[in-house]
């Protein structure tokens, strides 16, 4: 008993008390900026670096539903146009809001409808479904339940069943092999019920986009509550995109 | 055993593999096997010529890889199961039949690896069954009760005793070696970091070597030690997470949050490295994109005296609660025997007796010059396997505090040339899990022709098949935790 106090001692506080404004290292790629600059004549640099077509031109804009933040644009750009911040809120609820170009200061959530936050304001459970990811956006979502992030202390929690679920994460490009058992799964959640997107491949593919493995019909069927760019995301942007999504504190 | 002789990342010519007849390959084949050598593929070298194979055989004695060619005749791609006589052969068979439609015949056990269909030819897979009264069967997934990936698990069981295992995987195959093929060069990078997202470091070094060695880049001490640093925080990081979740499995929360706690740590201090905390962009071709200075380093030590100070005590309490070592004694034993029949590989190898770490006995990058310790356990149990992930952070902790202390100068980029034509290049890397093997062929344009790639949990669900028998279905979580595999670097 003792030597479990000690243990607890030596935990201290390592909560994010203020997960809205904590800071992350200055080498994070967030939100990209891009400067309102013209490109040298028939420079295509950017795109041709993107391994995920994310950049697109006249004017230069970057979809964060693709983009795997990887700054190969960011170094090749001759103008240094292209800058990542460490900007971490970067999730919205739709999908036309992830594309930054040179107006974009920030990325916007608008807040859910009034139905949806009388439902799930003050708890929402959601059940994941890998659907083909590597793992790394499970990690980050599994970091959101530790004591660092502590997600439960929002009444937002990962549940078992989707019998228990408000709702769905899906991670991962949605493989041949797991399709089927997506709708499954999304079927046995009683309604009414959410949808949300973590992690670029679910969002778009991202490096899988052009793979021959990949079945993303249920998405094109359902409509998507929520979106939540990251190679993988981070628990912040996690965290943050839910809560203005549900007008939290 | 007749056989083109290489070293881990060292280039060489496609011709120089001595290509037998299909007897010929079998009898030199199985004559390395016999010499107790470990298989790291069997697969052609050419997509559009599947009659002519290589096998793979890698030797810890003498730190080199045996390649044999075979060539079959074209119409009849069928030959004796080596898994009869050599059990670690037998998944790497099944990958052959599956996805270049070869018999072996007698296989003891031939089932699907990835694609459900093909050796099937679209029946379902049909599970073995046990029959009797008390029988019964349990069928988990492939969603399970967690954020974790998908895979498939069939018992057989009589009362609360497990009989046989079944893992039927393939949920998270995206097609990785397919794409590996067709992709431009700036994208192979980004897949290589997509294989398994908790293994980025580990996948994106093999590539990296792999595609380094087909254009003869020497990097930097500086790169080396660097990539060095960055696999052993990610080991660090992911024993630390290994352990939390077995200490959960066996309901410690304190020791799980608190291991849980030290993680976070570690995996931010790659994030002061290089923006990612697993990693991500750090590796690229000639070296790092990312350099070490005095304030990530001052930063990254101080995070990681946390570390090894608090990770001493946590540790302490796991392994003398009495509580925590009935659960881990005895349980889910994979014996020394077994493990080196079935191949198993990295830390559950070791766990198991199995001396070998590529980092030792097929040393690439700054191991060759600044050395780890191999460590060992007998017990081939749970226990065995949380108790070497402990021993394994103080030693990856001890190697990282000696580097960053003493990093020496210079850059950390290399420019990379052109791939060499028809050459061949095969790259070993101990990821946290294990042995990590990329292999690339190039073409005689230089184009990269074939590419495989085999994570460690592709030996190692089989031990976790055979450490089941005869334990209890409520260990299973304790069991699947302490082996710690991946799907996705199954499925790829």
């Amino acid at each position: 008993m003792i030597d479990v106090i000690k243990l607890r001692i030596l935990q201290g506080d390592p909560v994010i008390h203020d997960v809205r404004n904590a800071s992350l290292p200055k080498l994070f790629r967030g939100l990209p900026t891009i400067d309102n600059k013209d490109c040298p004549s028939g420079c295509e640099k950017c795109i041709e670096s993107c391994p995920t077509d994310a950049i697109k031109l006249n004017p230069v804009n970057i979809d964060l539903g693709l983009c795997v933040f990887c700054p190969l644009c960011e170094e090749v750009c001759p103008g240094k146009i292209i800058h990542f911040t460490n900007e971490y809120k970067i999730s919205s609820d739709s999908r036309e809001n992830l594309f930054v170009t040179n107006e974009t200061k920030t990325i916007l959530v608008e807040k859910a409808s009034e139905k949806i936050r009388s439902y799930f304001g003050s708890s929402l459970k959601l059940r994941q479904i890998s659907a083909g990811g590597c793992n790394g956006c499970e990690l980050e979502l599994n970091a959101l339940s530790n004591v660092n992030f502590d997600l439960g202390r929002f009444g937002i929690e990962f549940v078992a069943s989707p019998r228990h679920a408000d709702g769905i994460v899906i991670t991962g490009p949605i493989t041949h092999n797991m399709a089927k058992a997506t709708e499954i799964c999304f079927d046995a959640v009683p309604n009414p019920k959410i949808i949300i997107l973590a992690g670029t491949c679910a969002i778009s593919g991202g490096i899988f986009q052009n793979s021959k493995e990949t079945e993303r019909k249920f998405l094109k069927e359902n409509k998507i509550d929520l979106f939540i760019p990251g190679c993988p995301p981070h628990p912040l942007t996690f965290i943050n995109g839910l809560l203005d999504w549900l007008e939290k504190k | 055993m007749i056989s083109l002789q290489v070293q881990n990342n060292q280039q060489f010519r496609i011709n120089e593999i001595p290509f037998l007849n299909k007897n010929d390959f079998i009898d030199s084949v199985s004559e390395g096997l016999s010499n107790g050598f470990s298989m790291i593929g069997l697969f052609p070298i050419d997509k559009n010529q599947p009659y002519k194979i290589i096998s793979l055989l890698a030797d810890p004695d003498s730190s080199s890889i045996h390649i044999t060619g075979g060539e079959f005749p074209k119409d009849k791609l069928e030959y004796e199961s080596f898994a009869t006589q050599y059990l670690q052969t037998n998944y790497f068979e099944c990958e052959l039949a599956e996805n270049y439609g070869y018999t072996p015949i007698d296989h003891p056990w031939l089932r699907p690896v990835r694609k459900q269909n093909i050796i099937l030819g679209n029946k379902p897979y049909q599970f073995y069954k046990l029959e009797g009264d008390e029988v019964h069967e349990v069928a988990v997934g492939p969603i399970h009760a967690g954020v974790i990936e998908p895979g498939h698990f069939r018992f057989q069981c009589h009362g609360e005793l497990v009989y046989h295992l079944e893992i039927n995987l393939g949920y998270q195959h995206r097609g990785v070696e397919t794409m590996m093929l067709n992709a431009k060069k700036n994208q192979r990078l980004i897949l290589a970091e997509s294989i398994t997202g908790d293994t980025v470091i580990g996948h994106t070094y093999a590539h990296c070597n792999v595609v380094e060695g087909l254009t003869d880049t020497q990097i930097s001490l500086r790169a080396q030690v660097s990539r060095s640093v960055a696999e052993e925080l990610e080991r660090v990081a992911m024993h630390l997470s290994g352990l939390g979740g077995v200490a959960n499995d066996i309901g410690l929360a304190i020791v799980s949050s608190s291991y849980g706690r030290l993680r976070t740590l570690v995996i931010n201090s790659l994030a002061l490295l290089c923006g990612s905390r697993f990693g991500r962009g750090l590796f690229i071709y000639g070296g790092v994109r990312f350099d070490f200075n005095d304030e990530n380093v001052n930063q990254i030590i101080s995070n990681l005296e946390i570390v090894r100070k608090d990770v001493s005590a946590i540790n302490k309490f796991l392994f003398s609660s009495t509580g925590a070592l009935t659960r881990f004694e005895n349980t889910g034993i994979v014996s020394g025997d077994l493990a080196q029949q079935i191949g198993l590989v990295g830390m559950s190898g070791r766990a198991s007796g199995i001396e070998t770490d590529t980092r030792i006995h097929y040393p690439y990058g700054a191991y060759r010059y600044f050395p780890v310790s191999l460590i060992t356990l007998p017990s081939g149990d749970v226990f065995a396997r949380a108790r070497l992930r402990a021993l394994e952070i103080d030693e990856s902790l001890r190697f990282i505090f000696e580097q960053m202390e003493n990093l020496s100068g210079g850059e950390i980029k290399t420019d990379v040339g052109a791939t060499n034509p028809s050459s061949g290049v095969i790259s070993i890397v101990e990821g946290w899990r294990g042995e990590i093997v990329h292999i690339a062929f190039t073409d005689n344009r230089g184009e990269i022709m074939q590419y495989k790639i085999k994570d460690p949990s592709f030996n190692n669900w089989y031990g976790l098949n055979l450490a089941l028998r005869r334990t209890a279905i409520s260990d299973f979580p304790l069991c699947n935790k302490s082996f710690d595999l991946s799907y996705s670097g199954h499925d790829l």
